[in-house]
């Protein structure tokens, strides 16, 4: 075993023995003993913080806290759904004013509206003048038109 | 019976209760789950003030979201969860520590402690080594970045297993095993490192 599979090994099997094998390795290497000892020193470090006991809950924790979420059931959710209206309706009027001013502010024509007027119709006939019609000739060609009448 | 003590239909018929918008009996599940809820902001936190009114937070937090409980996981693994988020957020917005009480020990008696601490099983501890011991590993924790501080916790403390901390954190279990291999060897990279700073 090299070092890299004891480590991935030590980490593995937290708190449970290693291996023979291991051990034979930990006995030659000694940057791997050291890892393995700091393991060892964690786990007992877990172990004492886990023994650590946590606070009780002070008396009358639970009906406190009933008390507190009467109170914000009675006024707190009140304020909160007019604060959440509130809200909207600022974002709202600031959405229609922002619209307001722009459609004041921008041309009716021009670059920033769109492809002006004039431009579009001259890009438009541009394109078409290159543009082949449905019969394969280009726009502007004449076609015979065939009725089905005999052909010389 | 006592107050807190009730069967899982019970438990159910409560929170529907709740769900109505009935306080009073959120009180009948805040008395049975507060040791436990405790207990992980407790673990997680360490910080033995805040404790009360962190896990006043999380039940206030779980009475507002109680809606959304749809029955799908138990109550218990679905209030914890709240528990862990909310001390997640707490940890991120508080982070700080540095490693002292251990390192104000002598060098004597820290060698003493650490040759202690590594002789398997950890044993022959006497409360002060045990103190300082836990000064330590729990500094060490402080320092880790909090997705490791987490499922540390979980696993070496609450005593969680990788199965119910799949269910806990929404993951899954292979994930948990991942991220629990990396977390124990950061905390071994860190420790080795502080060591070296230390000599």
């Amino acid at each position: 075993m090299d070092c890299k599979a004891i480590r991935d090994l030590v980490g593995q099997r937290w708190g449970e023995e290693l291996p023979a094998e291991a051990l034979e390795h930990l006995r030659k290497c000694a940057g791997c003993e050291a890892y393995w000892r700091n393991a060892r020193f964690l786990q007992a470090g877990f172990h004492a913080l886990a023994e650590a006991t946590p606070p009780e809950a002070s008396f009358g924790f639970a009906s406190r806290l009933v008390r507190r979420l009467q109170e914000w059931d009675a006024t707190g959710a009140r304020s909160e759904f007019f604060e959440t209206v509130g809200r909207r309706f600022v974002y709202a009027t600031l959405a229609l004013t922002l619209a307001l001013l722009l459609s004041l502010a921008l041309p009716s024509t021009g670059p920033v509206r769109g492809v002006a007027g004039a431009d579009f119709l001259g890009l438009q006939s541009r394109n078409q003048a290159s543009q082949p019609d449905v019969v394969g000739g280009e726009i502007g060609d004449t076609h015979e038109l065939n009725l089905g009448g005999p052909t010389e | 019976m006592a107050r807190s003590e009730f069967d899982v239909s019970q438990e159910v018929e409560y929170i529907r209760r709740v769900q109505k918008g009935d306080s009073e009996a959120f009180g009948l599940l805040v008395e049975k789950y507060q040791q436990r809820i405790f207990s992980i902001v407790f673990h997680l936190v360490r910080r033995r003030d805040e404790v009360e009114d962190l896990a006043q937070e999380v039940f206030f937090k779980a009475f507002r979201a109680i809606r959304s409980y749809n029955f799908q996981s138990s109550f218990a693994t679905w209030l914890s969860r709240i528990a862990v988020n909310h001390c997640y957020d707490y940890l991120r917005k508080v982070r700080a520590s540095r490693l002292s009480y251990y390192s104000e020990m002598t060098e004597e008696s820290a060698h003493e402690l650490e040759r202690k601490a590594e002789s398997p099983p950890p044993q022959g501890l006497d409360q002060g080594e045990k103190l300082a011991l836990r000064d330590f590993v729990g500094r060490l924790l402080e320092r880790a970045p909090e997705d490791d501080r987490l499922i540390l916790t979980l696993k070496e403390l609450e005593d969680y297993s990788v199965e119910e901390i799949a269910e806990l954190l929404k993951l899954k279990t292979s994930t948990v095993k991942v991220r629990l291999h990396r977390a124990r060897k950061r905390m071994l990279v860190d420790l080795e490192r502080w060591r070296q700073e230390g000599k």
